[in-house]
């Protein structure tokens, strides 16, 4: 029997195969799975497209309650055109962030977007063909196609609203809201204290109850800011008339807040926060701290525009049956009785491909009246489109303000609210605004008030002179 | 195998290496390099959008260096930097010296403890102490009111001349345990026997800290003090919660990456925002540089 041949000492297959990777399998397979995956990627963002794009159109909102109600009308667009909305909730401030960055690179944006008022200015830097939002002007100052019997648009809605998105004589952006602020009360302790709210007239009549009420470090009448700019800005433009502007621009986009009402109001503000004749404290405007100085009793009056009731309910709704709403006192008898705080647009961008489907979209949302009315019910927030003022929904008691009608007494100062013009520099205005608060109330000796004045005028000049310096750099 | 070998083998292995770090280099040079060189030609324009852009020169720079709102920003940082250096790191290598005796019962434990804050994240910090130094109600106030009767209508986050001593005590409570780490793992590596040298010749406790310890943990101290100054230079975050994307009272809490993100995100100068990253980023550059050499990092030992 002959031996049997030894086996083959060449390579196996599996050593063949390592042999042609001379730095181990590891290695290219990691390389082939980065490969694969990043053409599965481009390949799927080529041709499947972004969500946004399989919508007819996008829209994006910054408020959750807007979100909320938006959702709630959203079936009723799409049947009625035919189409596919994707709506999406975007924080505020990302909302700011997403569209300049989208924009900068030329991504998808959204066809509509709702930007809060004191962003809004900020879009409107660059040269005309250069901002991000389409020009509405001629949607809104058109005949109405969908009732040619009524006047153009821009005739029934509060005029004062289309200011802030209004830039070198054009509109940027349909207004949400009109925002009037009047003062929520506690009425319970204004009984208690034997307050008469009718008899709050003027600041005057204000001040002086406050200080007969006021109890340092226990209980102050008024809620108003030692550091930020909104308590100032409230009161700074209910001070406004149509030959003497007040606020941080005037309608030609001027700065104008080291102006003489500037200087008046704030000599008069800082003495109602600091010092003997205190009448103010400052717990903030949101959050647990403010709804518990609410609720203790420790501030008793807070500048309220139509937004915030919802946060009084919502926040403090142990206080049902104890809150009212009064109009602002005036700055002289039978003057403005309210101002403004806040607001939202609605702007379609550029990018937007139907430009006509984003109008009946803007009009959907803004200008329904059904769907406004419910809105109301649900958010308090009234809307500049006075057409729908006559719903039935608008003039509902409501029991958490001691049955008050919260709509009509809002729709009362509707007309009334004073214009707040814009410019790509507000958000910087109203941050100096606020540092000028904060550094007058470190200033001012409340043994030495009369120095007071020169203060304020100074730390405004500062400040205007700051921003002057920023617009001038500006060569849009 | 000698032929495959000669073939595609040699082949592999003079373009392997390169196909292997080639899904690194692209996404690098699509997602970093290519918007650092496009920063750098913006800081030469004023921006608005894409077509809205207009050549400059030097001209951002120059404003840059006449801004008040800038300099602002640059001394509330550099204070802010201070304090990280020369109060954090003191009071995280003290904690580090204590956690590091054996004769401490429980150290384990304080050592988690210390380490803790850093496992929150900065979002959290941030929404934790604002409360904490909320007026009247905040559970500083209240404290301070009990032991002492301080006023409970102290406005930490809105007083002018607060607002850095909360931003300072906000991060020393993040950072103090999360540092005490690098010295606490440097003070185990320093030479026991060194000690035990030093106990012959005589040296007290204070001269061994000085000529031992010290020397012994050099290296990380000069790596911890350099990252804490970067780290400090970038603080963002934490103003940006805690005084709800404002400057603060007076501007007092205006860094100078906040001032970044304001004319970028907020006005919308991307132009100005590079001129601003730009100096910050070779201003850091140049404060490390200079910390390594007065620290005598290059110095050969002799």
């Amino acid at each position: 029997m002959e031996p049997k041949p030894p086996r083959s000492q060449g390579p196996s297959a599996w050593e063949s195969v390592k042999d042609a990777f001379p730095f181990g399998i590891a290695p290219f397979l990691i390389l082939l799975l980065t490969v694969v995956s990043g053409l599965f990627l481009l390949a799927v963002t080529v041709f499947h497209g972004p969500a946004e794009g399989k919508a007819g159109l996008s829209m994006w909102t910054f408020a959750r309650q807007h979100y909320v109600a938006y959702e709630k009308a959203r079936p009723s667009f799409e049947r009625k055109y035919a189409t596919r909305l994707d709506l999406q909730s975007v924080h505020g401030d990302a909302v700011t962030r997403r569209l300049r960055a989208a924009y900068w690179a030329n991504l998808d944006l959204p066809d509509v977007v709702e930007v809060e008022i004191s962003r809004a200015g900020s879009f409107f830097r660059g040269p005309e063909g250069g901002i991000l939002f389409a020009d509405i002007t001629d949607f809104l100052t058109q005949p109405d196609p969908d009732h040619p019997q009524k006047r153009p648009l821009i005739d029934r809605i509060v005029k004062t609203r289309l200011s802030p998105y209004t830039h070198r004589g054009r509109i940027y952006g349909l207004p949400h809201d009109v925002h009037p602020v009047m003062l929520a009360y506690r009425a319970d302790l204004f009984e208690q204290l034997g307050i008469d709210p009718n008899k709050l007239e003027t600041w005057d009549d204000f001040l002086r109850e406050g200080r007969r009420i006021t109890v340092p470090e226990q209980r102050y009448l008024l809620n108003l800011s030692r550091s930020g700019s909104w308590a100032v800005e409230i009161l700074l433009f209910q001070r406004a008339e149509p030959n003497s502007p007040a606020g941080y621009f005037d309608a030609d986009g001027q700065l104008i807040m080291d102006n003489d009402k500037a200087v008046d109001l704030l000599t008069w503000y800082i003495p109602l926060v600091k010092g003997p004749g205190r009448i103010a404290a400052d717990p903030g405007m949101f959050g647990q701290a403010f709804a518990k100085a609410t609720q203790d009793g420790y501030t008793l009056c807070s500048f309220c525009p139509d937004w915030k009731t919802w946060g009084f309910q919502h926040d403090m709704p142990q206080l049902a049956g104890k809150m009212k709403l009064m109009p602002l006192p005036a700055v002289r008898k039978g003057g403005r009785r309210t101002s403004t705080w806040g607001g939202t647009m609605l702007g379609m961008t550029r990018h937007c491909r139907d430009r006509d489907l984003a109008w009946k979209l803007a009009r959907h949302m803004y200008m329904n009246k059904d769907d406004l009315g419910e809105r109301f019910r649900e958010l308090n927030i009234l809307p500049p489109f006075k057409d729908a003022w006559d719903n039935p929904a608008f003039h509902e008691r409501r029991p958490y303000w001691c049955n008050q009608r919260l709509g009509t007494e809002y729709i009362r100062l509707a007309d009334q609210t004073p214009p707040q013009y814009t410019s790509p520099f507000i958000q910087l205005a109203k941050s100096k605004m606020g540092s000028v608060v904060a550094n007058c109330l470190s200033a001012y000796d409340p043994r030495r008030p009369a120095g007071l004045r020169e203060v304020v005028r100074r730390e405004l000049k500062a400040a205007a002179d700051d921003i002057r310096r920023q617009m001038k750099r500006n060569p849009f | 195998m000698s032929r495959r070998r000669t073939g595609l083998f040699q082949l592999q292995h003079r373009y392997a290496p390169y196909l292997f770090v080639a899904p690194f280099l692209v996404l690098f040079c699509t997602f970093g390099l290519y918007p650092l060189v496009k920063s750098v030609v913006l800081s030469f324009f004023i921006t608005s959008g894409p077509a809205s852009r207009i050549f400059v020169g030097l001209d951002n720079f120059r404003f840059l260096f006449t801004d008040p709102d800038f300099g602002r920003a640059c001394l509330n940082t550099a204070v802010f930097a201070a304090f990280s250096v020369f109060l954090q790191l003191p009071m995280s290598l003290g904690l580090a010296l204590l956690l590091n005796r054996k004769d401490l019962r429980g150290r384990n434990l304080f050592r988690l403890c210390f380490f803790s804050p850093r496992l929150v994240g900065m979002v959290f910090v941030g929404v934790l102490f604002s409360l904490i130094f909320a007026a009247r109600f905040g559970l500083l106030n209240v404290a301070l009111h009990r032991l002492f009767g301080a006023s409970l209508e102290t406005d930490w986050l809105n007083t002018k001349p607060l607002i850095m001593p909360a931003l300072v005590l906000t991060s020393l409570w993040m950072y103090v345990g999360f540092n005490m780490i690098y010295f606490l793992a440097a003070l185990q590596n320093v030479d026991r026997t060194l000690y035990e040298a030093a106990t012959v010749d005589g040296a007290g406790a204070w001269q061994q800290f000085w000529h031992v310890t010290l020397p012994g943990i050099k290296p990380v101290a000069i790596f911890v003090i350099i990252l804490s100054t970067i780290g400090s230079f970038q603080l963002f975050e934490l103003p940006y919660l805690m005084l709800g994307n404002s400057r603060g009272a007076g501007d007092a809490g205006l860094t100078i990456v906040m001032y970044l993100y304001e004319n970028g995100f907020v006005t919308g100068d991307l132009g100005y925002a590079s001129t601003i990253g730009w100096t910050l980023a070779l201003g850091v550059l140049i404060l490390a540089i200079g910390q390594m050499y007065f620290t005598g990092t290059w110095r050969k030992e002799p």
